[in-house]
């Protein structure tokens, strides 16, 4: 798989703008920039998930608060007592390490019976588990219940304090930068092609010999590994937690991005975050503006937010990101050519000219063809 | 190489299949045929997994596999090519094919995330191993493009070529040939006659009786979800049952 320059020069362009950002932002835009690269993080494996394991969560900021929390009680407590190899490793940095490995296995355990359901039941179930995990957080004196944990010690490792809101962006940029190349590795690989192949056809994918309900939890447990590094970094950045951080509407959020940038595409996910929290921020500064009514904010926020959603939706259903790359990807390589959507079941001739054996065909079982699949990633 | 026994399995009371017996015999290539919904594509969903059998067993090689899940029975070497199209969308013709590869390696999760040196001998293996398929089906030259917008004829080759790729020991084919021009199905018949030559045991539902005839060993008749005739295609043609329930119908509808 050649990428194309323009590709490389696109990617090229988002690192440097990444890294120059912190640079030229004010307190206020870092803030926002910590929170879109952490955001993205847990939006990428929601892309994932849904993309490719053709999964709804509506609860992966569960895992997003288990990082924090994990992270938090470790920097919080004095754990080398009981691991005493830990001795002398900064503790910031163990809270780190634990707290995608926790949130991952967290999350390989309850997807289990969760992924056992499908559509709408498994979107309820995860919103169920997000209630529940808030209630159990509110009711658990180790993690500070409903007060919440106060006083996380800000990012330092070693002579190097990174808690200033300059490094933390930088922290954070790593940090997204890394779940985005584990996320490319996975998907361009055996693994991932089999995970491609499931999100269209999972029998199809099953008698190629991909143990389908694996790889599925796999998955799950990845994108709850993404959200739970991103919950570390912001429980260092924030300084405490509390169960009220993390609303049910910060899960549908994340998914709102992922849709919005578009499903199974890691640039997407990152495109989606961006779009959705930038317009969130910029209404809200709007909306609270001197002059404006009383009511702007809630308009603001609400409506024009919900606007943006649907517009997105009705006129680049697959997502922002996947439409450009299938409008510009045929004219930089017309052998890439994808045909048109909208699922006519009428055999395409495709690429015409390019072979001498593309005849039409004409179909004898009208049941021979059916090029929209079945369980398109996005589509449920 | 296969063995059925008494397989059964309703719908809604209905039975597709209805105590079904056969044996397959190591290299064979073996017909099914019958009228519509005699039951033929449920059979291989049972012999594929993607069904579970009311009753009856199923072994591979002397060992029972009906129990086992689609993807295990994968392993065991039964590989499917199914009546209707399911191309993976988003993917190349080669990737779609290098899916039927997948058991052809094992580097998993930990190698492609850390891109060790196994992730990337495992994608020249399978990306071969793929090619060479292609290559059986007439399908190089495709490789590359989009495998939805490929015409029909090329979606059924491809489904094929992801199949062999698989290194099958048990193939289905379930009505590879329909909807194919004739030059199609001649390349068709030539793919399936050189893995024929190569041991791979063979399992071919089709409309078509001079297909059918001039590749299978044997020819089994469902009717009704029942076995109505088995023997050489020369026999199967001159039994008066399957001529009333098979031939009978499909002269008088023409």
């Amino acid at each position: 798989m050649r990428t194309p320059l323009p590709v490389l020069v696109g990617i090229a362009a988002t690192a440097v703008i990444g890294l120059v950002l912190p640079f030229v932002l004010d307190r206020g835009g870092l803030a926002l920039y910590i929170d879109v690269a952490l955001s993205a993080c847990v939006v990428v494996g929601i892309s994932l998930l849904m993309g490719f394991a053709g999964q709804v969560s509506l609860g992966q900021t569960v895992f997003f608060a288990i990082g924090g929390y994990t992270a938090a009680v470790l920097v919080l407590n004095d754990y080398t007592t009981a691991v005493p190899v830990l001795n002398g490793v900064p503790p910031a940095l163990v809270g780190m390490v634990a707290a995608p490995v926790v949130a991952g296995v967290i999350a390989l355990l309850l997807g289990i019976p969760l992924l056992r359901l499908h559509g709408h039941h498994l979107a309820f179930a995860t919103i169920a588990m997000h209630l529940i995990f808030l209630v159990v957080v509110q009711q658990s004196e180790p993690l500070g219940g409903s007060v919440g944990l106060m006083g996380i010690p800000g990012l330092s490792v070693g002579p190097f304090d990174l808690a200033g809101h300059q490094s933390m962006a930088f922290v954070s940029l790593g940090v997204l930068a890394l779940v985005m190349l584990v996320a490319h590795n996975v998907v361009a690989s055996r693994p991932g092609r089999a995970l491609r192949a499931l999100a269209t056809s999972e029998t199809a994918a099953e008698s190629a010999g991909v143990p389908v309900g694996r790889y599925k939890l796999l998955v799950f447990a990845l994108s709850g590994a993404f959200a739970g590094l991103a919950g570390s970094v912001w429980a260092y950045y924030v300084g405490y937690l509390s169960p009220e951080m993390f609303p049910v509407s910060m899960s549908i959020t994340f998914v709102v991005m992922a849709a919005v940038g578009g499903m199974g595409s890691i640039w997407g996910a990152l495109f989606g975050t961006v779009l959705i929290k930038v317009v969130v921020s910029s209404l809200g500064t709007l909306g609270t503006a001197s002059g404006m009514p009383d009511y702007a904010p809630a308009v603001m926020s609400y409506a024009v937010y919900g606007l943006v959603l649907v517009l997105v939706l009705l006129f680049l259903p697959h997502g922002v990101v996947p439409e450009i790359r299938d409008r510009l990807l045929p004219l930089l390589g017309p052998r890439r050519a994808r045909p048109p959507q909208g699922g006519g079941s009428t055999p395409r001739e495709a690429e015409s000219g390019a072979t001498a054996d593309s005849e039409p065909v004409t179909s004898q079982s009208g049941a021979g063809v059916q090029p929209s699949g079945h369980g398109a990633p996005g589509s449920s | 190489m296969l063995r059925v026994q008494g397989l059964a399995r309703s719908f809604g009371g209905v039975y597709a299949v209805r105590d079904v017996s056969l044996d397959v015999a190591d290299g064979e290539t073996r017909g099914i045929i019958g009228p519509n919904g005699a039951g033929k594509s449920t059979l291989f969903n049972l012999i594929s997994g993607h069904l579970a059998p009311d009753q009856g067993s199923t072994e591979l090689a002397g060992s029972r596999i009906d129990r086992l899940p689609p993807h295990r029975r994968a392993k065991r070497g039964v590989s499917i090519v199914f009546q209707a199209a399911r191309i993976f969308r988003h993917m190349t013709v080669r990737e779609n094919v290098m899916v039927g590869a997948h058991l052809r390696a094992s580097a998993g999760f930990p190698s492609a995330v850390l891109r060790l040196p196994s992730h990337f001998a495992t994608e020249r293996a399978i990306r071969e191993l793929a090619e060479d398929a292609l290559a059986r089906v007439g399908l190089l030259e495709w490789a590359d493009s989009n495998a939805e917008a490929l015409p029909l004829g090329q979606q059924r080759a491809m489904q094929v070529a992801r199949a062999i790729c698989a290194g099958p020991r048990l193939l289905l084919l379930d009505e590879p040939a329909s909807g194919l021009r004739s030059q199609e199905r001649e390349q068709l018949a030539r793919v399936v006659e050189e893995l024929k030559s190569t041991g791979v045991t063979i399992m071919l539902i089709e409309h078509d009786v001079a297909f059918v005839s001039r590749l299978a060993d044997r020819v089994t008749v469902l009717d009704l979800g029942s076995v109505i005739a088995e023997g050489t295609p020369a026999e199967v043609r001159a039994d008066p049952k399957v001529i009333t329930a098979y031939l009978g119908a499909e002269a008088e509808a023409a």
